[in-house]
């Protein structure tokens, strides 16, 4: 009993965000329910989130799975916004004998688990080797780089900024224009910033985006003021087949990087262990190279083109 | 004396002025020698960029004079963002158009009934030869109910023509800019009644509409859209460009917008009955209410024109960023209180002005501006335009001539300390009265 009313009291607080629209949305599988995975998502406002769900839904079709959040669970998958906001909570539902697979960012707990998400500092490496391929190689790339950051509390902001510079620091040729300026992973604060960094530098070679809404935001801006065919190369992150994908498959951006979200994967490691096989403690979701040569191939796929 | 006054009272402008002076004088260069704050260009950039925090400010501003506060703004502007995109790229009886047209027709059929009989009643006092009657009585059957009615009903339908045209094909320009905000102006309205007739406070109506409107914004997008993008020519019409336009290539069409609701309103609050009202009201409900002021109108209509105005800073956001979002006006309500106290309005009511507020964008606007042009951490940003805001009200808030009153005062308090044996009929505490009288007086 005891133990009943505490997941209903932790899964309704993990869940919050989600309680509301869930359940319309995700139909019970028809007949043979054997598992209720419960799912808590941390907002629904961002793309990538919804994007998230989307995938996560489509791989629930697929196994006789139930999610029912607010009654006892087999397994709990959660994404956290950030990191120590949901530890206590997971704690709690491990304390519960409840497996916790934990999405996308981690919590402050090495108990869970299983930790699935992309590793935003390989992303930021990619996004960097790239860069400095496409500004003349290796030891002789040249060019005047704009970076506009996401969310500065965030730590994938910070891993995509670290990753990139892994690279682009070694080349003398790369300047970079902007200290620090956060789009806080927003179009239109990216739009903004980019409507003041084009009237103070005459000259941009390559705009670098922590998402591709911001660094869509600074094509529109380069659009705005005319000179959108000055900028040579325009990189963003997450490859959402609706947003980057389109993008870049118009020649908007050059490139994007895949940001996979773990819905999938996640559920069906969740099945996995549900059928009692061992789970590896982290599964990390590996990016790819979104370019106009493979982009119509992924909006065919999802049935965008 | 009176420089210092004339100094004092227009202290805000000279701090507009000393901004634009660091501005221009930290300035980077151009390769060409060109001063890049200055420049034309960077100019109407700023302008264009406090459009919308602009125009919501103007609402607010209306609000605060009535000691009110209106913390909905953002979640109506993005609420207003979601109607505006998904009318521009989804053709159809969406979720959009079916709460759009509706509202679109009551608010026009309010709207023009209530301005007809209101001119009636212009009219009409102009020849009241009986003064002090009501006027609802002086106006009669016909002028004060029928024709306003029949005139807004003939509104209502041209609107619901019009609109109901444009839902089977994609809504255009003059659409969007209808019935966006209608919608933001009946959600508006919602606060102002919780206020009104619920008596609410208004912190608890706006921050109850503020969290009510983003899930109904995000409801309206569908589970499955947390942003409707807008591509102007292939999804939208393209004639919808016009919005981020510069007008005659002079004024970006946004600011026309924030620069017609600041002298409209601006007007309205220095010029008519409705202003002198909102003033009475902020300064003292009870002795308003006491002497006949219609309070519950005057209330109602500054929540209705947040609203509203609102609602056309969520069209021009869908213009600009090519995208609805329910979390488009996120932290907007913030930044338009900042913007209307560092204008000199006081938040208790009664006290500020338009112009004011005016200054009060500009002032942060430029100062963003002049951040970003000199590439400064937005971390740095943030510390930088919180201590603007505590230093310009600082200042705001104390007056120059009394400040140097004082000053004098304690000044000449002191040397007629000294001066006492030659003095000694006249005890300190006299002398300080006395001077008070004189230049206290003076000062304000």
């Amino acid at each position: 009993m005891k133990r009943r009313e505490f997941l209903k009291l932790s899964a309704t607080m993990a869940g919050a965000a989600v309680t509301i629209y869930m359940p319309s949305a995700w139909r019970p599988a028809k007949a043979a329910a054997k598992w209720k995975v419960g799912f808590s998502q941390c907002t629904t406002l961002e793309p990538w989130r919804v994007q998230f769900n989307k995938d996560i839904q489509a791989e629930a079709k697929k196994y006789p799975c139930e999610n029912l959040i607010v009654q006892q669970v087999n397994v709990l998958l959660v994404s956290p916004k950030e990191s120590a906001g949901l530890t206590g909570v997971v704690e709690k539902a491990l304390d519960a004998k409840i497996p916790v697979i934990v999405l996308d960012r981690n919590v402050d707990t090495k108990r869970i688990t299983q930790f699935i998400g992309g590793d935003n500092l390989a992303i930021g490496r990619a996004a960097g080797e790239y860069a400095v391929k496409l500004l003349g190689g290796a030891g002789k790339a040249q060019g005047n780089v704009v970076e506009i950051w996401g969310g500065m509390g965030t730590q994938p902001a910070h891993d995509r900024h670290d990753g990139f510079h892994a690279f682009t620091d070694k080349e003398p040729g790369i300047k970079y224009l902007l200290n620090n300026q956060s789009g806080d992973w927003k179009q239109d604060q990216a739009y903004n910033i980019m409507t003041t960094a084009l009237r103070n530098n005459e000259k941009i070679d390559l705009i670098y985006g922590h998402n591709d809404p911001m660094a869509y935001g600074a094509y529109l801006a380069a659009k705005d003021a005319g000179r959108d065919k000055d900028i040579k190369f325009i990189l963003g992150i997450d490859g959402l087949p609706d947003e980057g994908v389109t993008w870049v498959s118009k020649g908007q951006l050059t490139a994007t990087f895949l940001y996979a979200t773990p819905g999938a994967e996640g559920l069906r490691q969740a099945v996995k262990l549900l059928r009692g096989e061992k789970l590896e403690p982290v599964i990390t979701l590996p990016t790819m190279l979104i370019t106009k040569d493979n982009a119509s191939d992924i909006l065919k796929k999802n049935g965008l083109l | 004396m009176k420089v210092l006054r004339a100094v004092s009272r227009t202290k805000l402008y000279w701090g507009l002025l000393l901004i634009c002076l660091i501005g221009a004088l930290a300035s980077p260069h151009s390769s060409s020698g060109n001063n890049i704050f200055l420049s034309y260009g960077n100019l109407t950039d700023v302008l264009r960029q406090v459009s919308i925090t602009g125009l919501v400010a103007t609402g607010m501003t209306m609000v605060i004079l009535l000691g009110g506060i209106d913390l909905s703004v953002g979640s109506v502007m993005g609420f207003s963002t979601i109607i505006c995109a998904m009318l521009l790229t989804k053709s159809g009886w969406t979720a959009a158009s079916i709460m759009g047209v509706p509202a679109a027709v009551a608010v026009s059929f309010m709207a023009v009934a209530f301005l007809a009989r209101f001119v009636f009643s212009g009219l009409a006092s102009g020849h009241d030869e009986t003064a002090g009657r009501r006027r609802e009585i002086a106006l009669g059957r016909w002028r004060g109910m029928w024709i306003p009615i029949l005139l807004g009903l003939a509104a209502a339908v041209a609107v619901a023509w019009f609109t109901t045209n444009q839902v089977p094909t994609k809504f255009g320009v003059l659409g969007v800019l209808l019935v966006a905000p209608c919608v933001a102006l009946v959600l508006g309205a919602v606060n102002g009644v919780l206020i009104v007739a619920g008596r609410l406070q208004p912190f608890i109506a706006t921050l109850a509409m503020m969290v009510g409107a983003l899930g109904i914004a995000r409801l309206t997008a569908g589970q499955d859209n947390a942003v409707v993008a807008v591509y102007t020519g292939t999804n939208a019409t393209e004639t919808f460009e016009v919005l981020r336009s510069m007008l005659w290539g002079v004024v970006p069409m946004p600011s026309v917008f924030f620069l017609a609701a600041i002298i409209l309103f601006g007007a309205i609050l220095r010029f008519t009955a409705f202003g002198r009202y909102a003033y009475a009201i902020g300064g003292n409900i009870e002795a308003a209410k006491l002497s006949g002021i219609k309070v519950v109108q005057v209330q109602l209509t500054a929540y209705l024109l947040s609203g509203l105005l609102a609602g056309i800073a969520g069209v021009l956001f869908v213009a600009q960023y090519r995208q609805g979002k329910p979390d488009a006006g996120a932290g907007l309500e913030l930044d338009a209180i900042a913007a209307v106290v560092i204008g000199g309005t006081s938040l208790m009511g009664g006290r500020g002005s338009l112009a004011g507020t005016f200054v009060g964008v500009l002032i942060f606007g430029l100062l963003s501006d002049i951040l970003q042009l000199q590439n400064i951490d937005s971390n740095v940003q943030l510390v930088m335009k919180g201590l603007i805001i505590v230093c310009t009200v600082l200042v705001q808030e104390q007056n120059l001539g009394q400040l140097v009153a004082r000053w004098r005062f304690a000044r000449r308090t002191k040397t007629s300390a000294e001066a006492e044996t030659a003095e000694p009929t006249r005890p300190p505490s006299a002398a300080k009265a006395q001077f008070a009288r004189e230049h206290l007086d003076e000062a304000s």
